[in-house]
């Protein structure tokens, strides 16, 4: 096991370069969250399972219009276009699976990467988080969770 | 120049395919590795052919070990584009045949580098 390798500063780190690349095109627009979290009206939630010889499960979590714009962002749709909901959860998802990959190459060796689900309800998991990193993205909440799984 | 996508994200394949095409491909899609080889099939042999690991019914280490059986297919280029960037997961895919690895996320300059190392750029692409 080496989660002790996983630092907040490190997923930061991680989300920084995954939307600066994917989502963004240029650095900047994802930075910590400053001050208290407020709760989701409506979430939307993704994740990807890490399995190896350290298990355990990347979540991001956010506000369902922020995911929407998310998704616009990754597949370069106009703001006002319309978006479906196989577009949110196949974007949602890559991102989340970007992201989970490169904890993934972090916390966990010898391992695989399992493929991204997106619900509107936090996944069912017995885990115990071992970092959270709150973010804003263009000054909107989004929660990155790492869990250690049994 | 054609190139095949082979990724289960939507999203992704946008991304690459545009990308490609950017530099002058003519890019076909595949969402997981059987499809790929129905549309090798279909289309017969393409030049590139950038390839996802984990996809639903067929991953990309498989498609790449499928390919590499068919003496016909040998003269695609095989560039995995993937987010699993262990170091035995690099070994395995070059082992299979795979010529080339890049991680996700990756940049435009990234992919541009990998093909012009290739010899895969289109000449006004050259760096």
């Amino acid at each position: 096991m080496t989660a002790t390798l996983l630092t907040s500063d490190l997923v930061l780190s991680v989300a920084e370069e995954v939307f600066a690349a994917l989502v963004d095109g240029e650095e900047g627009k994802l930075t910590p969250w400053i001050g208290a979290p407020m709760p989701f009206a409506e979430p939307v939630v993704a994740w990807v399972d890490l399995a190896g010889d350290w298990s355990g499960r990347a979540v991001l979590l956010t506000e369902r219009s922020t995911a929407d714009d998310l998704a616009r962002a990754l597949l370069c749709l106009d703001p006002a276009e319309d978006l479906g909901d196989e577009d949110l959860v196949d974007a949602f998802g890559e991102i989340a699976n970007v992201v989970g990959g490169n904890i993934k190459s972090i916390v966990a060796t010898n391992g695989d990467l399992g493929l991204p689900h997106v619900a509107t309800t936090i996944p069912d998991a017995s885990g115990t988080i071992i970092e959270e990193v709150l973010l804003s993205w263009r000054g909107r909440l989004m929660i990155v969770r790492v869990l250690h799984l049994p | 120049m054609r190139a095949l996508v082979i990724d289960d994200s939507r999203a992704m394949r946008r991304i690459v395919g545009g990308i490609l095409r950017d530099f002058g491909y003519e890019t076909i899609d595949a969402g997981n590795g059987q499809e790929a080889l129905d549309a090798l099939a279909e289309h017969g042999p393409v030049e590139l052919a950038c390839i996802d690991w984990n996809m639903p019914v067929m991953d990309g280490l498989t498609f790449v070990n499928r390919v590499r059986e068919q003496p016909e297919l040998r003269g695609v280029t095989l560039m995995m584009v993937t987010t699993e960037s262990e170091h035995g997961h690099i070994v395995r895919a070059l082992a299979a045949g795979a010529h080339e690895y890049v991680i996700k996320p990756f940049t435009a300059d990234a992919i541009r580098d990998k093909l012009d190392l290739l010899g895969l750029l289109p000449m006004e692409e050259t760096v």
